[in-house]
């Protein structure tokens, strides 16, 4: 009797086992399994086939990737390449211009727009936002047309300074370029972030007479904390994968001197009158890969905690 | 909650009149940022309104002007010159480019809002194991730079033989937009109330059923900002166009107007400038039609998390 009972309760649990598991696995998995496809196809089976091919030494003609395995050959040539390392340092400029420089002009636009008090700040925002929504393509060739040596920022400041032909200057005149373009979108997350200031302290404030410096350094600037590190991070990931301002408005040049990683990449792997080394170009990926994990656990941890 | 919250960031007015700047309590702080808002609007309008300009001179007074925006004689010739130029140069015409990138760009973001859609339904539905591994692996592959995909991916197409077809950039597209297209709809998805999903399953509705008539149409401003977001990513997208569209009848605009101005002849500087206008001009139509669900767009893809 007792051992009878027993076995119905344990029939019972495997029926219930598996509707269990008919909910709390199969169909949750049947509405996830296309994105987990497209995931494995697209991104993950490429990313590990690039890490391979960065050990291989081969062009776009061969028809077998796997031939001629060198061992570390690759990146042998990229770290005797004097113009790798000028692309690694023009990324790490460019990375933290857009990180201090942009971050710093779109806090101040933010405070400036959401505390000014002007009449019409939805339209002032949404002018300063606009260039986002441009291709970056459009934005460069616009530029490169204005800082031509006879161009319209040359007559404007009565000069003849070669500013996309310098040596020099060209990977500070594509910096500019992409803040130009990108200093509205961090305004916009920065106005989001603004709201949450709390109105209270600010008015207790008042009342015992802070300025508006006080005001912005102690409460306004660490209360919209997270938001700064949002737009750290974003610009971190985005200025890290820069390529078509650079592309359109230099080539990287002159003599190589404004490529970025992933120019350079493309210059050794798809460029017409590049080398055609793909292998080089896939141990650049390997290269930018191994950056970005880094940069994406902490995106990845802060998107979790959300803001 | 925070929903309303940053709707009312993106539409919501400024900070209340009584406790921002003013001219009498604070008037340097006034005064500063009336000045550093008028130079930044400059700075911001000056380019556009210069190409604009440019792409209006007739060839003569191309270096003729008042405050370098004015032109002194106006013409239309340059648009017709740059539509016909596209045509027999870059054997692709300016309608043909933007059948192209539309193609190319709205395959994509369905295929894509499609898939996430789903996947956001069963991450903010179901509690099951690997959750959180699943739904990190899948936003994880938004921070990975998308030229790393760029070789690999080339040979996978090749082999597949859509090289120099739409599905050469759509498959990929679909691939970068899922992450984003997720990290949207599942944060809108959670807001949905517990309550309305319960009493439909307690009717008998199934998963699909809720899916379907109780949380997507709930969801329409969520997708409307997603549709914005992805539209953006992908028509202004340069680098796989670039590499997997050889075929100029099928590139899309990006790649063929930097053909125009990057190519090996020097073009007009007239048709310079029409050139981009023409690449712009739909952008800027769009953008003021439905300013809000850009910014919100723009917004929500970062600040949801």
């Amino acid at each position: 009797m007792h051992l009878f009972m027993e076995k119905k309760i344990k029939s019972q649990d495997k029926n219930i086992n598996f509707g269990k598991f008919y909910r709390n696995t199969l169909v949750p998995y049947a509405f996830t399994s296309p994105a987990l496809l497209v995931f494995i196809f697209v991104i993950l089976s490429p990313v590990i086939f690039s890490l391979i091919l960065s050990f291989y030494k081969f062009t776009g003609f061969d028809s077998n990737f796997f031939k001629q395995f060198t061992g570390f050959e690759n990146f042998k040539i990229l770290f005797h390449d004097k113009f790798f390392w000028i692309s690694l340092r023009n990324t790490f400029y460019f990375v933290i211009a857009s990180i201090t420089v942009q971050i710093a002009l779109a806090l101040i636009i933010s405070i400036f727009i959401f505390f000014g008090n002007f009449k019409n700040s939805v339209l002032l925002r949404t002018i300063i936002f606009f260039p986002a929504v441009l291709a970056p393509v459009a934005v460069s060739l616009a530029w490169r047309k204005m800082l031509e040596q006879d161009g319209v920022v040359n007559r404007i400041f009565h000069l003849s300074f070669p500013w996309i032909s310098s040596v020099h200057a060209a990977i500070w005149v594509v910096i500019f370029v992409s803040i130009w373009q990108w200093t509205g979108y961090n305004m916009v997350i920065f106005y989001a972030g603004l709201q949450s200031v709390d109105r209270e302290i600010l008015e207790a404030a008042d009342v015992d007479g802070a300025t508006w410096w006080g005001k912005i350094m102690r409460i306004i600037i660490p209360s919209i904390f997270p938001t700064i590190i949002l737009n750290v991070i974003l610009n971190l990931v985005g200025s890290f994968r820069v390529f078509d301002i650079v592309y359109v408005l230099t080539r990287g040049g002159p003599v190589h001197s404004s490529e970025v990683l992933t120019t350079i990449m493309y210059y050794y792997s798809f460029s017409a009158n590049g080398p055609n080394k793909m292998g080089v170009g896939s141990a650049i990926a390997f290269i930018m890969f191994a950056i970005m994990i880094i940069f994406g656990v902490l995106r990845v941890r802060f998107l979790k905690r959300g803001v | 909650m925070a929903l309303g919250k940053r709707k009312a960031a993106i539409q919501g007015d400024s900070y209340n009149v009584k406790y921002g700047f003013s001219l009498k309590k604070d008037p340097g702080i006034f005064i500063l940022s009336r000045v550093v808002i008028i130079i930044a609007i400059i700075l911001i309008v000056f380019p556009i309104l210069y190409i604009f300009s440019l792409s209006i001179r007739t060839k003569a007074t191309v270096y003729q002007d008042i405050l370098f925006l004015i032109p002194k004689a106006v013409t239309l010739q340059n648009y017709k010159d740059a539509w016909n130029y596209a045509a027999t140069n870059l054997n692709v015409s300016f309608l043909e480019m933007f059948r192209n990138s539309i193609i190319a760009s709205f395959s994509s973001i369905i295929i894509a809002i499609v898939i996430a859609a789903l996947a956001s339904f069963s991450f903010s539905q179901f509690k099951f194991k690997g959750k959180e591994l699943t739904f990190t692996t899948i936003i994880a592959s938004f921070v990975i730079p998308a030229q790393v995909l760029l070789i690999p991916l080339f040979f996978i197409l090749q082999k597949l033989g859509v090289i120099n077809t739409y599905l050469a950039v759509i498959i990929p597209y679909v691939g970068f937009l899922i992450p984003i297209a997720v990290l949207i709809l599942r944060s809108f998805f959670e807001e949905i109330p517990k309550e309305i999903k319960e009493s439909a399953k307690v009717d008998g509705a199934s998963d699909i059923r809720v899916f379907l008539q109780i949380v997507l149409p709930l969801s329409k401003p969520a997708i409307a900002s997603c549709i914005i977001l992805l539209f953006l990513e992908t028509w202004n997208e340069f680098i796989f166009a670039l590499v997997y569209l050889q075929n100029p009848k099928i590139q899309t605009i990006t790649v063929a107007i930097a053909k125009i101005a990057g190519g090996k002849y020097i073009v007009p500087i007239g048709m310079y400038g029409a050139s981009i206008m023409i690449t712009i001009i739909p952008v800027l139509i769009i953008f003021l039609v439905f300013q809000k669900w850009f910014i919100a767009g723009m917004t929500l893809g970062a600040v949801k998390g």
